[in-house]
């Protein structure tokens, strides 16, 4: 009997809660170090350190693959979720035949993370807290790769997962044709990718969706806590207000908004996932862990409180949702601001703002709805890539 | 008449007698058919399809089941004009042949083609009904095989088959039991629009493609020893299963195409639908198909995601399975799926042990 209990303590450490996707509890040997960001001739990091052995994972005893339509699911292309720069430029200089060469060639080379990086960990300490309270519950974050990659790149993708100990068990690698269409078949709650094309085909099939940037400069963010920020107008709601501030002048839009403080706004293409958010929030209230909450939603708006701040927080009350933390900046800039939120991601329509806060660290999602859009011009086309 | 009279009124009548020649051999030319010519089994990818899998004989074999040959015979014989309704594998070989006009666009003189060959236990008289509903849709198949009760199983290896699609599942088991890639199909409840420039075809991993032997650790001792044994086994390549040679052969119709430098265009599209999880035992899969040489366009791991709503994005014009379970969801979703018979699959129905029911004598 007691050879048996020992057996038990051994299982219960390795199947503890923090071990899957926490950094801090590492699956290898050898402890995770960050890879030098060393710059080759390109002026790219570059990684090259191999893939060191990998123990695999212990699944048994947990939700590991919940349903889809119980989960919240949130696909992301491999270009967001690791740095590809150097591939990239390989695909557009020599072609297909040389890039799949390339990246065979590499294969136990793991790429750099990339923007959605910290975000999808964050999302894994967020389950992982969720299964200690509901171990068998399906509710929790699905995290689903959708790539326009062909399966030869697949194996260079899967030792990259598995050298940053993410947990990354649905693919769907497409090789050249769109992945729109799987996106609903996944019931994909949110769609995170680097070409802003895909981002706008997702959207127009009622998707939430956002085109994420690369920034050259990361802040530091909570490895405990999962922070997302959110603009309001054209992301949460719709952009019925933007278009009357563009239209009429910020006066009108007072006026606007004062008279219809009681008419709810219309929903916005992200007000999805907030709710999403919500459902799994909700289930670390109900026990006694509101102070604890590793999830945490911000509203930051260039609205201002007194003129048009109501009839936001009005609509927000409807939907049912909460939000934990509002800022209305009155048009003041958001990128000091979002730089002492440290949001692990944060969606604004309008390119603007999503380069004002990637300049200051803040990892942005430009979602390209809305009448903002024809307003304004990319400033840098460059910084799609 | 003496010889010399006779040739000598062969040379006087010459010019008149050349033009009955000329006219002869032009009348016959003209009989030549323009429709093109059957690959040698050799060469082509055969694929095999039974009669009722190629039409919708449902009717018919409800009067065979209850009445008996005889009936079935004379009502077959009664509807001999009537064309039949399509069945399960009806639009998958209409997309070959679509296929097989584009390869003969690229090379006109190559053997390397579809042939499609009609295998039926039906009797010779049924015949000129299917060849009448053969015409009637305009299918190139020029190769029957009706074998009035017999096995199948001999005539499909003297054709060299690469695939063999039939309803009834024993003659599926025996034909897989002797190495030939063999399918079941069924009918989807609901009718998904397919392409019709493109022939897709969707696989399970294990136990179509691959063999069973990782499937049955999982049945045996559990996910968690599934996941360590992939780990350790990653470079090791899988087994090959009952599939295998029928995703090379389409592999080697695709290298055509890129040959010519229509990579983007090609009219055949594979795809690998497969309930393993990717970081945990995704690498083993694709280093497998990498050591084949095979090349699959697309590759979906759905570590346990239900197969239905997926397939139902895909469209292929025909999806093999091995678990009647997900060949039901695909069903539901209006995929038309094939199920093959193999692997330690079948002993499990969701999960669950089931024990096989009495072999019929």
């Amino acid at each position: 009997m007691v050879k048996m209990s020992l057996h038990l303590v051994q299982v219960m450490q390795k199947v503890s809660p923090s071990a899957n996707g926490d950094s801090r509890a590492s699956w290898e040997e050898d402890e995770e170090e960050d890879e030098e960001e060393d710059e080759d001739h390109l002026g790219l990091p570059t990684t090259t350190k191999p893939v060191t052995g990998r123990r695999a994972r212990k699944v048994e005893g947990g939700v590991f693959f919940p349903k889809p339509e119980n989960a919240v699911t949130v696909a992301v292309s491999s270009r967001v979720l690791f740095r590809t720069e150097l591939e990239q430029k390989v695909f557009e200089q020599k072609g297909v035949e040389e890039y799949l060469r390339y990246q065979i060639e590499h294969e136990n080379e793991p790429f750099a993370p990339g923007p959605a990086f910290p975000f999808v960990k964050a999302l894994e300490t967020v389950n992982a807290r969720l299964r200690e309270l509901y171990p068998q519950s399906e509710e929790l974050f699905d995290i689903v790769l959708v790539t326009y990659n062909h399966a030869h790149v697949g194996i260079r993708l899967i030792n990259t997962i598995n050298h940053h100990n993410l947990f990354i068990e649905r693919f769907c690698m497409t090789g050249g044709s769109s992945p729109i269409g799987y996106l609903k078949a996944w019931h994909t709650n949110l769609y995170l990718s680097a070409d802003a094309d895909k981002v706008r085909e997702a959207l127009a099939e009622g998707i939430a969706a956002a085109t994420m940037f690369m920034t050259e400069k990361l802040t530091e963010v909570s490895e405990s806590q999962l922070r997302v920020a959110f603009d309001g107008d054209a992301v949460l709601f719709s952009d019925e207000s933007e278009r009357i501030f563009k239209a009429h002048g910020l006066d009108k839009f007072f006026q606007h908004e004062r008279d219809n403080e009681d008419t709810l706004l219309d929903h916005g293409p992200l007000k999805g996932f907030l709710e999403a958010l919500g459902k799994l929030q909700k289930k670390f209230y109900a026990k006694g862990q509101r102070l604890d909450c590793p999830i945490r939603t911000y509203l930051v708006t260039a609205r201002s409180a007194a003129s048009s701040g109501i009839r936001a927080l009005k609509t927000l009350r409807a939907w049912g949702l909460e939000i934990d933390e509002a800022l209305f900046l009155a048009g003041a800039p958001k990128g000091p601001m979002l730089e002492k939120i440290r949001p692990h991601i944060y969606f604004d329509d309008q390119m603007f703002h999503v380069e004002g806060a990637a300049e200051m660290g803040t990892v942005a999602a430009h979602v390209p709805y809305g009448v903002a859009q024809k307003h304004n011009q990319p400033q840098n086309p460059g910084v799609r890539k | 008449m003496s010889e010399k009279e006779a040739k000598a009124s062969a040379a006087t009548e010459d010019p008149g007698e050349e033009k009955d020649w000329a006219a002869a051999k032009a009348f016959f030319d003209n009989l030549k058919t323009n429709k093109p010519r059957p690959p040698k089994p050799r060469y082509a990818v055969t694929v095999a399809v039974s009669s009722r899998t190629l039409f919708n004989m449902v009717a018919e074999r409800k009067i065979y089941e209850e009445e008996g040959v005889e009936k079935y015979v004379a009502y077959q014989l009664d509807q001999e004009n009537e064309p039949l309704a399509p069945g399960p594998a009806f639009p998958f070989v209409k997309a070959l042949m679509t296929v097989n006009g584009r390869l003969r666009e690229l090379y006109p003189d190559s053997e390397e083609l579809f042939d499609i060959v009609l295998m039926t236990n039906n009797h010779a008289q049924v015949g000129v009904r299917l060849i009448n509903s053969i015409n009637h849709y305009d299918l190139t198949i020029e190769r029957f095989c009706m074998t009035g009760g017999k096995s199948p199983t001999g005539y499909l290896k003297a054709y060299m088959t690469n695939l063999y699609l039939s309803k009834d599942s024993e003659k599926v088991s025996e034909a897989i039991e002797e190495g030939i890639a063999a399918a079941t199909m069924f009918m989807a409840e609901k009718e998904n629009e397919l392409s019709d420039t493109e022939l897709r075809v969707a696989f399970d991993g294990d136990a179509v493609l691959f063999s069973d032997e990782s499937e049955i650790i999982v049945k045996e001792h559990g996910l968690d020893t599934f996941f360590e044994h992939e780990k350790e086994f990653e470079n090791k390549p899988l087994a090959q299963g009952p599939l295998k040679c029928f995703l090379e052969a389409l592999g080697k119709l695709q290298r055509k195409f890129y040959a010519k430098n229509e990579r983007m265009n090609c009219p055949i599209r594979t795809f690998l639908v497969t309930a393993r999880s990717a970081a945990s035992s995704g690498a083993r899969v694709l280093k497998t198909l990498r050591s084949w040489g095979l090349e699959i366009d697309e590759a979906l791991f759905l570590a346990g995601a239900p197969k239905g709503p997926l397939l139902h994005k895909i469209k292929p014009h025909i999806f093999f399975d091995d678990q009647m379970f997900h060949i039901e969801g695909a069903q539901e979703l209006g995929t038309i799926s094939a199920h093959v018979p193999y692997g330690i699959g079948q002993k499990y129905h969701k999960g669950k042990r089931i024990e096989p029911p009495a072999k019929k004598e």
